[in-house]
């Protein structure tokens, strides 16, 4: 019994990585109707800006967080500029090629300017995890999952009592009808970016001092992100969660009862058999549609 | 319009048909001799190909400084394999249209040497690898030569050391289902199986996971006493060994060489205090690989490892055999490659067997507390 709680915890875990970075798809989704094919990098970029702050300059570690989060914002905001807004007229197409080239110019710019060796990011808490009973509890999962429990609440609380939150709302349902009622769009597409990119990059510094800091951790995480997407309900907030979650979950105890290499598989399994089952995901609406 | 007759085609046939033998001979006109590396410049291992290029430069240097080969100044070029098989074929195909290149020195990736070893056996110049598969050498490619020891030997030794030396008989085996994972645990099954002992628990992964929590409650559950492990990238192996000692598996470890590499040591820390590795490289283990490591730690600021070893000895030996042939004509220098015995190179000493394979044995490294040091090496007739 365990066992169970031990892979039941470390599901979670690592589903809550999933949730974190496929909560930022969403949002980008919701607000432009395409996926954002480099909310991956926003992850690495982020945990390289830790390893900057925190390991090379060896400034404190909550002034590396402040100050990490604090360039995603940046970071979010010339992406926006950069790669949505020049094309925010035309087909989803171009955009989504554009993200995808936007992903793969941060991912070797990062490699050109940092050079490839993976890095190490210490934890945020100074001891690594403790038992209960035979079950280990690592901190820094803890810390993940509790995170994404304060971010979900946030979530919920900021678009649902918020103005701010409903126009960002309205601006994803109709980008005319908002307009029409004098919501700024560009900005809230703005906000929602910025926004986007700090989730992304959140996850990122969360998960560094676990799978290390390479150019390549978002790329593996996003692909993760992204079916956990599907499998939720492509721009549902709720899903991506849930989606997350389960894909963590599902994949360990595959791992555990079936077959470790295959691992992967279950979680692409799961998400073939959505995509055939039910496109729409669990709550969300049909991606054909969407897309 | 010019007119595309039969004789013209004819010609043009024969010219394509012929022109692989031309590129082959064509070598000798240059200036300088060429050798092409296969190299990761980009992907996961990117870091290593940083190290494989300073070994090879490393010997470079010294062979131009000792009035190079054949009396001709050598240069390396270099292509990008991106870590992945389908860039090393295409990384090896690039090199090859190049008919001054009269060598190669290629990947320590036995899965990608699988993928360049047909191109290989169709552009017929001799080349060097440092993938530790066995079966490589049995491809019945007579143009690729083996700088590490394979892993019959690491798995021989591995079992020998874990069996005879630690006394331990309930043995866990975790490896990369990729060819050199499979094909080493493989070879290591087949060994403990002579000295009597049957493992108790092997487990596959795939490359580049996030979770080895599965993986190590299966060992916990099986009671191994001992564990053994084929890791081919360094971040998998720092993840497992991080989640097997949080989840209270302090049983000694014997890993494959990848356990001893500097990124895995740095990036794995404490979690891997105290295993001991199979390493074709220990800087300890002669003079020669002695004099490598300090010009090595003096020109890149790191420890060397068995990454840049290999390509250090692969220039050494090519640049031995072509000035020993006497001509770059592929032939005769695999004849020269082939006969040379009792070459001491920075991994060990080289004896050419039949099959491209220059070592036979290992040395058995221990790490205590982040530094390498040499234990013993076991050494197997060729």
């Amino acid at each position: 019994m365990d066992i169970v709680f031990q892979l039941l915890f470390q599901g979670i875990g690592i589903g809550s990585v999933y949730a974190l970075v496929a909560l930022g798809f969403v949002l980008i989704f919701r607000a432009t109707n395409v996926v954002n094919f480099a909310q991956g990098e926003f992850s690495m970029v982020a945990a390289f800006l830790m390893v900057i702050f925190s390991v090379d300059l060896e400034w404190p570690y909550w002034i590396s967080f402040i100050l990490s989060l604090g360039g995603m914002a940046i970071y979010g905001a010339l992406f926006n500029l950069g790669v949505y807004f020049p094309l925010r007229h035309r087909t989803y197409l171009p955009v989504i090629i554009s993200t995808i080239g936007a992903s793969i110019l941060v991912s070797n710019s990062t490699l050109a300017l940092y050079g490839p060796q993976p890095q190490v990011l210490s934890n945020l808490l100074d001891f690594p995890g403790f038992n209960i009973g035979t079950v280990y509890l690592d901190t820094q999962y803890l810390l993940i999952i509790g995170v994404t429990v304060v971010l979900v609440a946030f979530q919920y609380w900021f678009f649902e009592h918020t103005l701010l939150g409903k126009k960002l709302q309205a601006t994803s349902q109709d980008k005319e009808m908002a307009s029409l009622l004098g919501i700024p769009v560009a900005t809230m597409i703005m906000v929602t970016f910025v926004y986007s990119a700090m989730i992304g990059g959140l996850a990122g510094i969360l998960v560094a001092p676990i799978l290390f800091v390479s150019i390549h951790m978002g790329g593996t995480i996003a692909l993760k992100a992204f079916a956990a997407t599907i499998i939720g309900g492509f721009g549902d907030v709720a899903g991506a969660i849930i989606g997350g979650l389960a894909l963590g979950v599902i994949e360990t105890f595959g791992a555990a009862y079936v077959s470790v290499p295959y691992k992967d598989g279950f979680a692409f399994l799961v998400l073939v058999a959505f995509l055939v089952f039910r496109p729409q995901g669990i709550f969300g609406e049909r991606v054909a549609e969407k897309a | 319009m010019t007119n595309f007759t039969r004789r013209s085609f004819t010609s043009a046939l024969a010219l394509g048909v012929a022109a692989p033998a031309f590129l082959r001979n064509a070598s000798a006109q240059s200036a300088t001799i060429k050798i092409g590396q296969v190299v990761p410049i980009t992907g996961p291992a990117a870091e290593a190909g940083k190290y494989a290029m300073a070994g090879a430069k490393i010997a470079l240097d010294e062979i131009n400084k000792k009035g190079g080969i054949l009396g001709k100044q050598v240069e390396i070029i270099t292509e990008d394999d991106q870590t992945t098989n389908p860039g090393a074929v295409l990384a090896f195909s690039k090199l090859a249209t190049n008919p001054d290149i009269v060598a190669f020195v290629t990947s320590i990736r036995s899965t990608q040497v699988h993928a360049m070893a047909p191109d290989i056996a169709k552009i017929a110049k001799p080349t060097m690898f440092g993938g530790t598969d066995p079966t490589l050498t049995k491809l019945g490619n007579p143009w690729l030569f083996r700088c590490r020891p394979n892993d019959t030997f690491s798995g021989k030794v591995i079992a020998e050391f874990g069996v005879k030396e630690l006394g331990l008989k309930k043995w866990g085996i975790v490896h990369s289902t990729d060819a050199f994972g499979t094909n080493g645990m493989k070879a290591l099954e087949a060994s403990l199986l002579a000295l009597g002992v049957t493992p108790v628990a092997i487990q596959g992964y795939a490359n580049q996971s996030q979770d080895f929590t599965p993986v190590v409650l299966a060992l916990k559950q099986a009671g191994i006493d001992i564990i053994s492990s084929y890791f081919t990238f360094e971040n998998d192996l720092g993840i497992f060994a991080r989640q097997l000692r949080q989840l209270g598996v302090n049983a000694p470890w014997v890993g494959s060489p990848s356990i001893v590499n500097t990124t895995a040591i740095k990036l794995a820390g404490a979690a891997l205090n105290n295993t001991y590795g199979v390493a074709d490289y220990a800087e300890e283990s002669s003079p020669e690989a002695k004099a490598f490591a300090d010009t090595y730690r003096a020109m890149m600021k790191v420890a060397p490892d068995n990454q840049s070893s290999w390509t250090f000895d692969g220039m050494h030996l090519l640049a031995m055999a072509i000035n020993k042939a006497g001509k770059t004509d592929p032939d005769a220098v695999r004849a020269a490659m082939l006969s040379i015995k009792g070459y001491k190179g920075a991994e060990g000493e080289y004896n050419f067997d039949a099959n491209g394979d220059g070592l036979h044995g290992y040395n058995v490294v221990k790490n205590v507390g982040g530094k390498i040091e040499f234990a013993k090496h076991i050494e197997f007739p060729a």
